[in-house]
């Protein structure tokens, strides 16, 4: 255990504190033959939250950062070194991998909660066009910012580590911090006793970490990622599929910053019928890769050569799908392929990102990419957030955004429930910020799944029909509009 | 926003480097209403129907190219079309109806056949070309008697045929598919050797059978509307024989036009014929033999019998 910031005092919702406070005390309830040790009913918080991610650091940071909720007894438990992350830096033309994009709507909830000012901003790129293409058909549609941003930004890359030190910084900086116990793993989930003191615990769920300590829980969040052990625990069961495809990440050094400069960014995705590969531009002259393939392409892709890789990535923004298919069949030699088809592809220099000249070394990774969503986001003394509510496919950029949205509607729910003197882990509580959130990911969830499977077909009329949909809607400038208003977070309350 | 590019300027990125891409940024680059210069996709499609007028005809693309209006791509189509079925001996009309009819679709098609494979891949790279002078006929006579070389050789021989006749592509506008044609009608004389079949007008249509089958290409499917012109034991024979056979073997077989020729010339051509899944047809001058000689028997028998009479 590492506590951040020492507890002013272990106890603090008033409920809890009473509860608590008279059972050690022992003013209070019945004389029990057991003898429970005082510290592990003084393991007893509010909140705890399994998972040190985005969602979770988001969620401490809003409810430590609102003065109704500021009082609650917060516990965190994370399985990295939160303490790497808190002093994780990079030099300024070297990326992590693991980047995401983050919507207007995110970064303002993120500035409300104090946050914003943490991030190193020098590492966070606004981008304002979209060019998002057919690779069969190469029709295309082009988005540029929301009327709603008065600059103009559609969404902000941000690399994960970035947006986790932020918090952290935000979090050491709040009055009372949060109880960490991190590089901890969960052992066992299984709910509580009863007291010495008499009280019935038996609701309540308790952490066991594998260094011993139990965390006992007004309210368990389940912010630890798609394979969630708190999810498991409630018994939530999480439907969906996986896609067969992985999505396949690195940092690229182009050739430029692109045609607008530093100021006027551009983020380029064309969907293959392999899956769509996205250029999302970082600060200067590089961007964030992201390439969902199937599991074959991205085993070759990891496998190639530098030189190679920066070709099949060039080639993959540029060349037709007969060219991309037999390229990956080879194991090299793509570079001299691609400058051959170069010769014989009339394409357009305008709507291509910039050329790839390099790839950044060791950040070629991948992913298997799925579709998941729990049955229900809460249940007695447990909620879920973020990854551990759904899993995404990352072809919108959605699945942050999706958390972060789950953290703003929960701290809110939250909130509400202490003004109102309500226990925050009951069902009636809780009930608020599943109804906000369900309706909304699914709908999120299901089309993005329906544009992956839209796009998955290489030939035949269903071409046709979706590059003329595509046209449509390039063409209606208010359906357009609408679609990213939607995307960037600000449209309307559709659920 | 203070960008260094206003939205209305010119990209950077997008000045093109060689004066092909030029054109086509000439071509399809159109303002839009926020002033923005966006360039429409450049796609196979699209680029074979550009549109222009017979009055400002666009420079040609490769050399020897002539760039057509749709309405003369059609009349071309149509008018060679019909001009060959009645004179089959119109090479020439042949070629510009295949050429005409080749887009949209069935040329690219072909192509992608050829680019989603590694020898497709490298002919196209080298775009070799087949002359008399490029495979030296006297070194093909001096291979083993079983192998491509020589089969081709005494196909030619037997014949009376040159290579070098093949006319070169004009109303193709990608000058690739461009070459993915030339490549085929040279490879054509290659089709007759492999097959056995000869270049009478039967043997013609068979041939044009099986690379229908092969290539889907539209002009060789409509070549074999020649059925009808031809006699009726020739129309029985290619219904009974023929016919099957080239779509068996044009729809089982490797695409043909894969086949490096000029690397294959030592292959003995039975494993060749294999490897590509083709099976020979009875051959067309045995039976067209055979059939002759047993009419003039026929003939003179009567004869006889009438003088006898």
């Amino acid at each position: 255990m590492r506590p951040l910031v020492s507890l002013r005092t272990p106890l603090l919702c008033h409920s809890c504190s009473r509860l608590v406070w008279r059972s050690v005390k022992g003013q209070r309830g019945y004389a029990t033959t057991t003898t429970t040790t005082t510290a592990s009913e003084r393991e007893i918080y509010d909140v705890v939250c399994v998972g040190g991610g985005p969602a979770g650091l988001s969620l401490l940071t809003a409810l430590r950062s609102n003065p109704t909720t500021s009082s609650l007894r917060i516990a965190l438990v994370e399985a990295q070194d939160l303490s790497k992350v808190a002093s994780w830096s990079l030099p300024q033309d070297q990326f992590s991998n693991r980047c995401s994009s983050l919507t207007p709507s995110s970064a303002r909830f993120l500035n409300t909660i104090g946050a914003w000012s943490h991030m190193e901003r020098s590492r966070i790129q606004a981008y304002q066009e979209m060019q998002v293409w057919d690779g069969v058909s190469g029709s295309r549609i082009s988005f540029d910012g929301p009327s709603t941003s008065q600059d103009g930004v559609i969404a902000y890359m941000i690399e994960n580590l970035n947006l986790q030190r932020g918090l952290l910084k935000r979090l050491s900086e709040l009055r009372d911090g949060v109880n960490i116990f991190d590089t901890a793993r969960v052992s066992s989930i299984s709910h509580g006793s009863v007291l010495s003191s008499g009280h019935d615990l038996t609701s309540w769920p308790v952490v066991t970490l594998s260094s011993g300590t139990s965390l006992t829980a007004r309210l368990l969040v389940g912010a630890d990622g798609a394979n969630s052990p708190v999810r498991t625990f409630a018994d939530i069961p999480s439907r969906g599929w996986d896609y067969g495809r992985h999505g396949v990440v690195a940092t690229l050094q182009l050739s430029d910053e692109g045609w607008g400069g530093a100021d006027f960014k551009t983020a380029y995705q064309r969907f293959l019928p392999t899956g769509p590969i996205a250029m999302l531009p970082l600060p200067g002259p590089f961007a964030s890769l992201v390439w969902s393939t199937i599991p074959s392409n991205a085993a070759l892709l990891k496998s190639l050569s530098p030189v190679d890789f920066t070709s099949m990535v060039n080639a993959a923004f540029r060349l037709s799908t007969v060219d991309l298919k037999y390229m990956h069949t080879l194991s090299s030699g793509q570079t001299s392929e691609y400058s051959w088809r170069m010769e014989h592809n009339p394409h357009d220099p305008f709507p291509v990102p910039p050329p790839v000249t390099g790839v950044q070394e060791g950040t070629v990774a991948s992913f298997p990419l799925r579709l998941r969503h729990a049955d229900t986001y809460i249940s007695p003394r447990v909620v879920l957030i973020g990854d551990a509510a759904h899993t995404v496919h990352p072809l919108a950029g959605q699945g942050l955004n999706a958390g972060q949205g789950d953290v703003q509607s929960l701290a809110s729910t939250i909130e509400y429930a202490v003004s109102h003197g309500m226990d925050i882990g009951s069902m009636l509580a809780l009930e608020k910020y599943n109804a906000e959130r369900y309706f909304e990911n699914h709908a999120v969830l299901g089309v993005c799944d329906k544009l992956h499977k839209l796009y998955s077909v290489g030939s035949g009329p269903v071409v046709g029909l979706r590059s003329l949909g595509l046209k449509a809607v390039s063409a209606l400038r208010p359906v357009k509009d609408f679609l990213m208003k939607q995307a960037s977070g600000n449209g309307f309350k559709l659920f | 926003m203070t960008s260094l590019f206003p939205r209305g300027a010119i990209r950077p990125s997008s000045i093109a480097s060689t004066p092909r891409q030029l054109a086509i940024i000439a071509t399809h680059t159109q303002p839009t209403h926020r002033g923005t210069a966006v360039a429409t996709p450049v796609d196979d499609n699209i680029q074979t129907s550009r549109r222009f007028s017979v009055l400002n005809r666009p420079p040609p693309l490769y050399p020897g190219h002539i760039p057509l209006t749709r309405l003369e791509r059609v009349s071309l189509a149509l008018g060679s079309g019909i001009l060959s079925l009645r004179n089959p001996y119109r090479a020439d009309l042949i070629a510009a109806c295949g050429e005409a009819l080749s887009v949209p679709y069935f040329i690219y098609r072909l192509r992608d056949a050829m680019l989603s494979h590694p020898v497709g891949r490298r002919i196209l790279r080298d775009r070799p070309k087949i002359t008399s002078t490029s495979l030296s006929l006297p070194h093909l006579r001096s291979l083993p008697p079983n192998s491509l070389g020589r089969t081709y050789v005494n196909w030619l021989d037997r014949e009376h045929v040159s290579p070098d006749t093949r006319l070169p592509v004009r109303f193709i506008d990608d000058e690739e598919c461009a070459y993915v044609m030339q490549r085929y009608r040279e490879s054509h004389d290659f089709y007759h050797s492999l097959t056995g079949l000869p270049t009478v007008r039967e043997g013609e249509v068979a041939l044009k059978a099986f690379e229908f089958a092969n290539t889907l290409l539209p002009m060789t499917g409509f070549a074999c509307l020649s059925v009808f012109t031809m006699k009726k034991q020739e129309r029985k024979r290619f219904w009974e024989i023929y016919g099957p056979w080239a779509v068996r073997n044009g729809v089982n077989a490797e695409e043909v036009i894969n086949v490096y020729w000029e690397e294959e010339m030592a292959t003995n051509v039975d494993v060749l014929r294999k490897r590509l899944g083709i099976e020979t047809p009875p051959d067309m001058r045995d039976i067209r033999k055979r059939e002759r000689d047993q009419r003039r028997k026929e003939k003179g028998e009567r004869e006889k019998m009438g003088m006898g009479v």
